[in-house]
């Protein structure tokens, strides 16, 4: 029963979702409206909940253990506890203030400034190291030691100054010649693989909403 | 024989060199032209005329749509791009309805909205020249999950998102007596970090038929290019450059229409770096096949 539930739910369901599609029928429609705006919404809310609840979870049982770098847990419990509280009861910025004071002299703490000046810097800084990588890494790896390394490296160097203005001074068509490449070989190449991608998520989700594949069970789909 | 084992010796430890010196490398040739810029002026590639030409053609009473779906760790490429869009919809005087599909987008929106609108309402002499929330723009926040809104909003945009993003009743706010759903929508241009043009195109333009362009980071440009080339987006933006080259378009439009203001263009001041950057990779690449293959010559 606690299998056939769940197998019996996505059936209904996914048969649902799908045939909506081809059926304009007034009723069918306003059903399926329900089932997008308001039973949706009411799972996803739960979602939200299990997640803030599995994350704190994890985090006070890697503080009770003393797991490897246990500390940095009760940063991200101190940070979700103190944005919530900021942010469900701090109001949005000094314009629309809240019921919570969010501010000390001309100091402001509401939920803008700490993510203006928090979220984004960090966020940013993770992202802006990539370029660091891929700098360390294209001088360690990219080798024209095969004639399709060789194309690969020319394609790149030709993205890569087609892609900022100085390409264009140094040759006129560069840029032109970097759209192209973009615009023709890549687009071939992407299309075949987009098609192979799409029929694999179609089989794999009619083999979810027919219940043959199990694995999102749990149990290795026995 | 000592010159020779010398020679050996230094394409060796070229190859192997401290992954350090590649930092700072790096780190100096984004820094300095961030600190002593040059200024490039990027020229338009087509992708981007496309959009551009494709919104400043827009009748009056259709509407732009942002969509944010990118989070401050892209916000270097893609607010550029949401700031320049912003502009140039103000400046033709076209109504914006702005929404965010990742939660982190919802700050972006706010700081990029409240930055353009002040940037107009400081040069504005009357009424009908300032940029009004509710009457020029509107920011209806963020919901879930995405199918929901994607394809709520062709029914009734109001009843996706019952208050705005400042708790405003949406149905109460003047712009939205015309904007109901995607009839009224000129272009929705969704700036994402990941699939979600992909999910626009799929739920919103295959279900409504509603006009998309995309700006999305360099990375994943080649991504969208079967989509831009069907048809299916009007145009994209690509990566800095792409916002460097809508910056360009939307300055000029500007100082046609005597709005010659000269404004802080972001993505334009990036360029210079982001140059360096590329010159200096492309360095790095070949130094090290140089290394590569003079070590495998003497190897033999």
């Amino acid at each position: 029963m606690q299998r056939r539930i769940p197998l019996i739910l996505v059936l209904v369901t996914g048969i649902f979702g799908a045939l909506t599609f081809f059926i304009p029928h007034r009723t069918v429609q306003a059903a399926d409206e329900s089932m997008r705006n308001d039973v949706q919404r009411i799972i996803t809310a739960f979602s939200l909940v299990l997640g803030v609840g599995s994350i704190v979870q994890h985090h006070l049982l890697k503080i009770r253990r003393k797991a490897e770098h246990w500390q940095y847990s009760y940063v991200t419990i101190a940070a979700i506890a103190i944005s919530a509280i900021i942010g469900v009861f701090g109001g949005l910025d000094p314009a629309r203030p809240g019921v919570l004071p969010t501010h000390i002299g001309s100091f402001s703490f509401h939920i803008q400034t700490l993510f203006t000046n928090m979220l984004v810097p960090l966020g940013a800084t993770m992202f802006s190291l990539l370029a660091f990588f891929m700098a360390s890494a294209a001088y360690r790896a990219f080798r024209a030691r095969t004639v399709e390394a060789t194309l690969l490296l020319a394609a790149a160097f030709i993205l890569m100054l087609g892609a900022v203005p100085l390409g264009r001074m140094i040759f006129g068509p560069l840029p032109s010649f970097a759209e192209w490449i973009l615009a023709v070989p890549n687009t071939a190449a992407k299309r075949g693989i987009l098609f192979g991608v799409q029929l694999g998520i179609f089989a794999t989700s009619l083999k979810i909403v027919l219940g043959i594949e199990r694995g999102w069970l749990g149990g290795g789909g026995k | 024989m000592r010159t020779k084992g010398s020679a050996r010796d230094f394409w060796a430890r070229l190859q192997s060199i401290d992954r350090r010196w590649i930092y700072l490398v790096v780190w100096l040739v984004v820094m300095v032209p961030l600190i002593f810029p040059f200024r490039i002026r990027p020229k338009a590639t087509p992708p981007v005329e496309k959009l551009f030409e494709f919104i400043d053609a827009m009748p009056q009473e259709k509407a732009l749509v942002l969509s944010i779906d990118y989070g401050p760790d892209t916000q270097a490429e893609l607010q550029p791009m949401l700031v320049a869009l912003l502009r140039h919809a103000f400046a033709t005087h076209h109504k914006v309805g702005v929404l965010a599909m990742v939660l982190t987008g919802l700050g972006l929106g706010e700081n990029a909205l409240s930055q353009v609108a002040s940037e107009f309402n400081a040069r504005a002499a009357t009424h009908d020249d300032s940029i009004v929330n509710g009457e020029d723009y509107v920011f209806w926040g963020w919901n879930t999950p995405y199918i929901t809104v994607m394809l709520g909003m062709g029914e009734n945009i109001s009843k996706v998102f019952p208050v705005d993003y400042y708790g405003a009743k949406t149905e109460s706010l003047p712009l939205m007596r015309h904007l109901k759903n995607y009839a009224d929508v000129g272009i929705l241009v969704s700036l994402a970090s990941s699939s979600f043009p992909q999910a626009w195109i799929n739920l919103a333009q295959t279900q409504f038929g509603v006009k998309l362009g995309c700006g999305v980071t360099a990375v994943s440009a080649a991504d969208f290019y079967p989509y831009l080339n069907s048809g299916q987006f009007s145009g994209m933006l690509g990566g800095m450059k792409g916002a460097a080259e809508y910056e360009q378009l939307v300055e000029e439009g500007m100082a046609k229409a005597g709005e010659n203001w000269r404004l802080r263009a972001r993505g334009t001041e990036a360029m210079s770096s982001q140059t360096a950057a590329h010159l200096a990779i492309i360095l790095f690449i070949i130094i090290g096949n140089i290394a590569f293959f003079a070590n495998r010559r003497r190897k033999l």
